[in-house]
């Protein structure tokens, strides 16, 4: 067990370095530089090129590399040109806001997946079933933003039952319940249309697990025995089908990363995708490689997550 | 001079673990086996699964690598780098495998399989080549329509046919047989063990015989070799190991071998009795502090047995 | 002469047997959906391909200052956009670009990812390892970000460099799927037997393994390109993929991030969201069908 952990932690740390190297070169081929927005025909040509020798943009890459990448092992990320700020402190108020948002949607994903995973399942081929075999069909080739432009239009626009935009109600004061309440009202539809197209894969899978689970024979033995139909599926089927769904979350957790990009742009969601999205076009790169490196990182420890819980779920995959 | 000689042959696999899979050890499939087959003959390798008479026949035709040893094939060390692309030596050792039903692709038809090794050695025009295969698949008792089909639709026999025909379809000289009828069905595995000594007789061919089943061994065999743990433990003619059992653990195969003649009931469990208080009693001097077979010894001409000089 | 046996004679006919890809068909057909899709698609491919002939597409993204936001009518089937130009050419357009990219990009992630992975799976060993750790590095990258990091950063970027980006993220998933199913594959005896009868490891890897995984290829493929298509128009939802003189259905769906455009003018981006709808749907409808179809015949071999 411990083999597996410290294995996969090393494997992580040349991934990590990798990483920062791709992504710290990809932000310096990108054309222009923080200063170049500045560019004010007022401003003497002189004084720019003095800045850019006093930030250090004339080095060489490896030695920009290392002062960056030692201070991000200090927690500083450096300055964001376009909000003057830390970008520390800039990620950390979406950093929140997109943590959030993806807790809801996992919450949200399992409340819809389970359910309808069991009764597809437990009823299969009934009229039921083939209604949430049709929404899986769909769902998992509808693409997340056509779904979550549609739900907008629909919920947001059309009847007005949700907010279209922003992550609160504006005059809300920090703290109290009723902002607490607005928050959530703001998550819940673009936390839903994620859920929708992330939940396909939980309801087929649970439903092929219960099918071929249905005619094993520890099952048949137990209904031999004369269990009662409910206790067959709590005590015997679902305790097995339920227990690796709790593993795939890590690699639920890094399928929400790609999502959210797209849910927050589309909702006016003040996340960390909004933000990525928004530096790429000013070229803010200090911000664009904080956040492609958070990104990275979160993969990585989502799939060390879903692959140290499934080793302990699963004994079978417990080889090397 | 023999066709195939076999010295100290050796196969080792590593066996890997730890944080970063370093080799931690190895197995040692084959250890120091000799073994020399004459033109025309019938080898036969007998012993439990995992007694490394298949990989013997493997690091042979060159699918495990050889760690030490020689592999003579008509005074050619195959054991050498570079021995094997010499084409004359490729075609001329081939073999038989154990399932006939993984052993033909089943994504072509027969013509292609059984064309394969005649696309590889020999340039002949694709009429030629067609012509070729209807001649083998008539050699090997099948229809020669049959080019076009897919091997699904063939039974276990017929296809160990076709992987028969797949196989002399280059005039080898050396045949090696990993288990060829273990996977059929018994009333057809006669068939293709009598078939297979009538092609014997006709291409003037030699087997490696690989099997578990000492019936089909003495039914086929000119010569035996029993192993076990990757050593040979005792090797004779088929006299010798059957009315001569010398080895503990061949005396307890042949003990193990039934007979359904009930008159001989009393002195068969009589032997068998013999035989497991023998192994109770004995086992050291059979075996040395590892479990393993001593090195071979001779007792005559023809027969040789894996025990410690006495005394 | 050897004898011939005593098992069943087989029936003398020389006819041939159908081969995978007839079976293929055959269960393609069987199924409704799949056909219905099947069929959807060979209109709209053939539709788009044709129009677009007719089509000048310079034309269609001519800004009209006199046409804006014009409502659906005789003139524009499908009104026009903010720069008058007409939906209804700039669908057909898009299309025809989001299909070609998509095919494109299928195309070559497949070929990269079949040939990674047959050699990787057939070799394993240190050749296996070392792209299996690139694979694995790959897969850690946060994809749409890279994409879309590299597309600001590609100085003078078209639908061939755009197409290149995106496979150079998209390889790994098929590449690890070869891989596993060649393991497996080469533990058959018959690749020993072709190395016993002399088939070089090149001539193995492409015409004895990589035929028995035809099926699987083509599912994959097949999956991947609603994908694709997918996450191409997705990308040029965000801006970030095709340039705007390149329509392509995301395109078209991306003028609803004005929420006015969104709200009340429905002809500009509902027609490109439910065509990109209904083209992924009935994609996935067929590489389904064909992923039941290998499947049973698994069963039934």
């Amino acid at each position: 067990m411990w083999k597996i952990i410290v294995r996969r932690l090393l494997i992580m740390i040349p991934q990590v370095f990798l990483l920062s190297i791709l992504v710290f070169l990809m932000a310096k081929a990108m054309p222009g530089d923080a200063l170049t927005g500045m560019l004010d025909p007022n401003i003497d040509p002189a004084a720019i090129e003095a800045m850019r020798e006093r930030l250090g943009l004339n080095d060489p890459w490896y030695i920009q590399y290392w002062n960056w990448i030692s201070n991000a092992v200090q927690g500083d990320l450096g300055q964001s040109f376009n909000f003057k700020m830390p970008v520390t402190e800039l990620i950390g108020q979406r950093l929140m806001n997109t943590v959030w948002l993806s807790l809801v949607t996992l919450v949200l994903t399992y409340l819809i997946a389970i359910p309808l995973g069991i009764i597809s399942g437990r009823f299969n081929d009934t009229w039921g079933d083939r209604l949430i075999t049709g929404y899986t069909y769909v769902g998992f080739a509808a693409p997340l933003f056509i779904v979550a432009l549609l739900m907008l239009w629909m919920f947001g626009f059309y009847f007005s039952w949700f907010p279209t935009g922003g992550s609160v109600a504006p005059g809300e004061v920090p703290g109290t319940f009723s902002y607490l309440l607005s928050k959530l009202y703001h998550m819940l539809l673009p936390a839903l249309s994620i859920a929708l197209i992330t939940t396909v894969g939980t309801v087929q899978y649970l439903r092929n697990e219960i099918i071929d689970m249905k005619q094993k024979d520890f099952i048949l033995t137990a209904r031999a025995k004369g269990a009662s139909e409910s206790r067959v599926y709590n005590r015997h089927i679902l305790r097995n089908s339920l227990l690796p769904i709790a593993a795939f979350f890590g690699y639920e957790l890094t399928g929400l990363i790609g999502g959210t990009i797209f849910v927050e742009s589309i909702f006016s969601y003040p996340g960390m995708g909004q933000l990525f999205l928004g530096s790429i076009v000013i070229r803010d790169f200090t911000v664009v490689t904080a956040l492609v490196l958070l990104y990275g990182i979160a993969t990585i420890i989502g799939s060390l997550l879903s692959d140290i819980i499934l080793s302990i779920v699963d004994p079978r995959i417990r080889i090397k | 001079m023999a066709l195939l000689e076999v010295r100290d042959l050796q196969v080792h696999f590593p066996i890997r673990g730890g944080l970063f899979s370093r080799q931690v050890g190895e197995v040692k499939a084959v250890d120091r086996v000799n073994l020399t087959i004459e033109a025309g003959q019938t080898y036969g390798l007998v012993g439990e699964s995992g007694s490394g008479k298949t990989t013997t026949g493997r690091a042979i035709i060159g699918l495990n690598q050889i760690t030490g040893g020689n592999v003579l094939f008509e005074g050619i060390d195959l054991a050498s780098r570079g021995a094997r692309k010499q084409n004359s030596v490729r075609r001329e050792v081939q073999m038989i495998f154990q399932d006939p039903y993984s052993s033909l692709n089943p994504k072509k038809r027969v013509l292609d399989i059984i064309s394969e090794p005649l696309r590889n050695f020999e340039k002949q025009s694709p009429q030629e080549e067609k012509r070729r295969v209807q001649e083998l698949l008539e050699q090997v008792g099948l229809s020669p329509d049959n080019i076009y089909k897919y091997p699904h639709e063939f039974s276990g026999g017929q296809r160990q046919r076709i992987g028969i025909a797949r196989a002399i379809a280059l005039k080898p000289k050396l045949i090696i047989a990993d288990e060829p009828v273990s996977a059929l069905d018994v009333s057809v595995q006669a068939q293709v063990l009598n078939f297979l000594r009538d092609i014997q007789k006709e291409l003037n061919l030699t087997y490696l015989f690989i099997s578990h089943d000492l019936g089909i061994i003495r039914h086929m065999c000119d010569r035996i070799g029993i192993m076990y743990k990757g050593r040979h433990v005792e090797e004779g003619v088929p006299k010798d190991i059957f009315d001569n059992p010398q080895h503990i653990y061949t005396k307890r195969l042949i003990a193990a071998i039934p007979d359904i003649d009930p008159l001989q009931r009393e002195e068969r469990s009589n032997f068998r009795r013999s035989v497991s208080e023998d192994y109770e009693h004995a086992y050291r001097s059979y075996f040395d502090g590892d479990g393993l077979a001593y090195p071979l010894r001779s007792i005559s001409d023809t027969h040789r047995v894996a025990m410690p000089e006495k005394g | 002469m050897a004898k011939s046996g005593t098992e069943l004679p087989l029936p003398h006919n020389i006819d041939k047997s159908p081969s995978g890809w007839s079976i293929l068909w055959q269960e393609i057909i069987k199924d409704k959906l799949a056909l219905i899709s099947l069929i959807f698609l060979a209109v709209v491919i053939l539709g788009v391909f044709g129009t677009a002939l007719f089509l000048d597409q310079k034309e269609i993204v001519t800004v009209d200052l006199f046409a804006l936001y014009e409502k659906p009518s005789a003139r524009f089937w499908l009104g026009t956009d903010y720069g008058g130009r007409d939906v209804f050419g700039q669908l057909i357009i898009g299309t025809r670009n989001s299909l070609s990219i998509g095919i494109m990009v299928t195309v070559m992630t497949g070929a990269i990812g079949i040939l990674v992975g047959l050699v990787s799976g057939y070799f394993g060993g240190v050749i296996d390892n070392l792209f299996m750790r690139l694979v694995d590095f790959f897969m850690i990258l946060p994809m749409l970000m890279m994409v879309i990091a590299f597309v600001t950063a590609v100085p003078k970027y078209n639908t061939l460099t755009f197409s290149l980006i995106m496979t150079a993220f998209l390889w790994m998933g098929i590449a690890r799927l070869i891989r596993s199913k060649t393991l497996q594959e080469k533990e058959l005896e018959y690749v020993q037997a072709s190395r016993t009868l002399g088939s070089s490891h090149l001539k193995i890897i492409f015409k004895q393994v990589m035929p028995n995984l035809s099926s699987i290829i083509i599912v994959t493929m097949t999956l991947n390109l609603a994908a694709n298509i997918g996450l191409e128009s997705g990308l040029s939802f965000l801006g970030f993929g095709f340039p705007e003189s390149t329509p392509s259905l995301g395109t078209l769906v991306s003028y609803a991030r004005n929420p006015q455009t969104l709200e009340s003018r429905w002809w500009i981006w509902l027609p490109a969201s439910l065509l990109i709808l209904v083209l992924m749907l009935s994609i996935n409808n067929v590489g389904q069908a064909l992923k039941r179809a290998t499947d049973a015949r698994q069963r039934r071999g």
